[in-house]
């Protein structure tokens, strides 16, 4: 089972190669209302296909649809989230009940959580399968997403970067995860949100800035990551057709232009990967959040540190001999690394992968691959059924290593 | 747990059920009566007089009604509010029992009477306003197709997980392991778990 912040992605190996999705979220029903009332629920908390049935007014969202892992983390006393990881750990494992009297004696079920996520994550998760068991679940483990996607890859030394909608993840694999050496960042795709609406104010579209979603398909679809940022802005001066971004909204009559201000396009891509450049002062000082270094749980996330300079960091941290192995294989996963590089723009944007290598280039760091993760939707839960089937049921849970199966008394 | 169905009388339009101890009844407006004068007023009418029979009673209209009324009304008179179409139904005005609505004498005196009269006239010329502007709306779109069953989905799917009895196999590459499992030196290091092998190099 894969928790991931928009997403719960779930189910046996005999699924094959994707899993079953749903939405990482719960709803909570009025139960005052006439209409939860006329219909039997087994439940307090509507979690799967019917939450959309369930859906009332709009100002009923904010209180009653939660998304529990929205920053991967779930505060300790949290309880209404930690109600809907219970109710989707329920769902997960009802989805796929096995007749009865067929001999089955539960499944071993392996979790996936941040991994920034602290010990109490740890202790709750499996608390909830033991709970939700009835008979349903064996023994239960909880590895970390970076983890699981460095074995879904298939590859056993390497540094994956995850990087999601709240922050992103550095952490350095080498047949375990190395937790001392892992670096967060307190930067994801919402801040590139966030200078997309900027750039939408300035061209004059102030009165759609505000609206998330429609901020985000600007971004997915006019962002481009520069390969150098002063050298595309001063291209996409000199050539404004070429650069030119619009953006027609489907089935509405909504259209953005940038015009002249597309040049800001490489803007978008490039605060992703190195927020330090002295043009998004002024965004700062007109009042856009600067990322700032935060603590979260037992981690410490850095602000304004660069996708290079926290990657050295995080190698650097790992023995001598195993920092080479570890440049040659770096995996990115996660949305926020979804960038396309246009091909009449070869030589000014580029992919997620290649700003990567430029980034560890300008520190001196060259013989190194970078790569996307072939399946980023289901890498995880590939991870999480290859553990499953190859760790021996004998390997206990131990807390010091965060690793092994906890059995579940049935 | 749940809504039980009701016997009622032959007169009376629309659904009722028993919700615990509340008899609730909610009439039903389907959308070609939305056009016509007296069906809403015959509706209200109804309901007002329902209220001594059922606990709960409710006025469920297509949503297209809600762009035209003033809820506070129903609000005020006690009588809920459901607004319905294709995909979900909405419960725009919970309604209220008697006591709830008014804590004084259960029986109502002649001035009560006559006044709650002249709030449904009130009420009733408001919606003449209101459908008069339907109309010239209804005049400039496009009029969908009408609904074959005008019974908003009362009868919800249950949220018991409809389980699986047996797994699905044939998605499994020719009965083989999925591809994530071809040459991955992970089943290699992860099977050694535990046996003995030296413990990692940190964290």
């Amino acid at each position: 089972m894969d928790f991931g912040t928009s997403d719960f992605k779930f189910g046996p190996i005999t699924l094959g190669e994707q899993p079953r999705i749903i939405n990482n979220r719960g709803y909570f029903p009025d139960k005052k209302s006439v209409l939860y009332r006329a219909f039997e629920t087994a439940s307090d908390v509507v979690v799967g296909d019917d939450v959309p049935l369930y859906l009332q007014s709009a100002e009923d969202l904010s209180s009653r649809l939660i998304y529990p892992m929205r920053n991967g983390m779930i505060e300790r006393n949290d309880d209404q989230a930690w109600r809907v990881v219970q109710s989707l750990t329920s769902y997960g494992l009802e989805a796929f009940k096995p007749r009865p009297n067929n001999g089955f004696q539960g499944y071993y079920v392996v979790a996936s959580l941040s991994s920034i996520s602290p010990r109490y994550m740890y202790e709750r998760l499996m608390a909830a399968f033991m709970e939700s068991s009835h008979g349903m679940v064996r023994a239960v483990t909880v590895i970390s997403q970076p983890f699981a996607v460095a074995i879904g890859h298939g590859v056993t030394t390497c540094v994956v970067i995850e990087s999601g909608h709240g922050n992103s993840q550095v952490c350095p694999i080498s047949k375990y995860p190395i937790r001392t050496a892992q670096v967060a960042l307190n930067r994801g795709g919402g801040d590139a949100n966030a200078i997309t609406s900027e750039i939408l104010k300035d061209a004059g579209y102030a009165d759609l800035a505000n609206e998330e979603a429609f901020v985000r398909k600007v971004k997915e679809n006019l962002g481009l990551v520069p390969e150098n940022l002063n050298d595309a802005i001063q291209e996409a001066k000199r050539s404004p057709r070429l650069v030119r971004g619009r953006y027609k909204v489907p089935g509405t009559r909504v259209e953005i232009d940038l015009d002249k201000d597309s040049w800001s396009r490489f803007l978008i891509g490039e605060y992703v990967f190195n927020p330090n450049h002295e043009i998004f002062e002024s965004y700062f000082n007109r009042g856009m959040p600067k990322p700032r270094d935060v603590k979260m749980g037992d981690t410490v996330f850095k602000g304004m540190l660069d996708f290079g300079e926290a990657i050295v960091a995080s190698v650097e941290r790992c023995p001598v001999e195993l920092q080479p192995l570890l440049y040659k294989e770096i995996l990115l996963s996660g949305g926020n690394f979804s960038w396309t590089a246009p091909p009449k723009l070869q030589g000014i944007a580029v992919d997620a992968p290649c700003k990567v290598k430029m980034l560890l280039r300008d520190r001196g760091i060259r013989n190194v691959s970078v790569k996307m993760t072939r399946t980023p939707q289901s890498s995880v839960w590939h991870g999480c059924i290859i553990y499953g089937f190859a760790v021996p049921e004998n390997y206990e849970w131990d807390w010091q290593r965060l690793e092994g199966w906890m059995k579940v008394p049935n | 747990m749940g809504a039980q169905p009701v016997v009622q009388n032959d007169h009376e339009q629309g659904v009722s059920f028993l919700l615990g101890t509340e008899k609730v009844h909610v009439l039903i407006l389907k959308l070609d009566e939305m056009v016509q004068r007296n069906a809403i007023l015959d509706a209200l009418l109804s309901l007002s007089t329902l209220k001594f029979a059922y606990q709960l009673v409710y006025l469920a209209a297509p949503r297209l009604f809600g762009t035209s009324v003033d809820a506070s009304i129903f609000r005020t008179r006690g009588i809920g509010l459901l607004f319905y179409d294709e995909r979900r139904i909405d419960e725009a005005v919970p309604a209220q029992t008697q006591t709830e609505q008014s804590p004084g004498p259960p029986q109502q005196s002649n001035t009560t009477l006559v006044t709650e009269l002249a709030t449904l006239r009130t009420m009733y010329l408001e919606m003449e306003r209101a459908i008069s502007q339907l109309r010239k709306d209804l005049t400039t779109l496009r009029i969908p197709q009408p609904i074959q069953d005008h019974q908003p989905r009362i009868a919800m799917p249950t949220l018991e997980i409809q389980s699986q009895s047996n797994f699905p196999t044939n998605v499994v590459h020719g009965g083989g392991l999925p591809s994530y499992f071809v040459n991955n030196p992970w089943l290699d290091v992860l099977s050694k778990r535990g046996s003995g092998e030296r413990e990692p190099i940190a964290g």
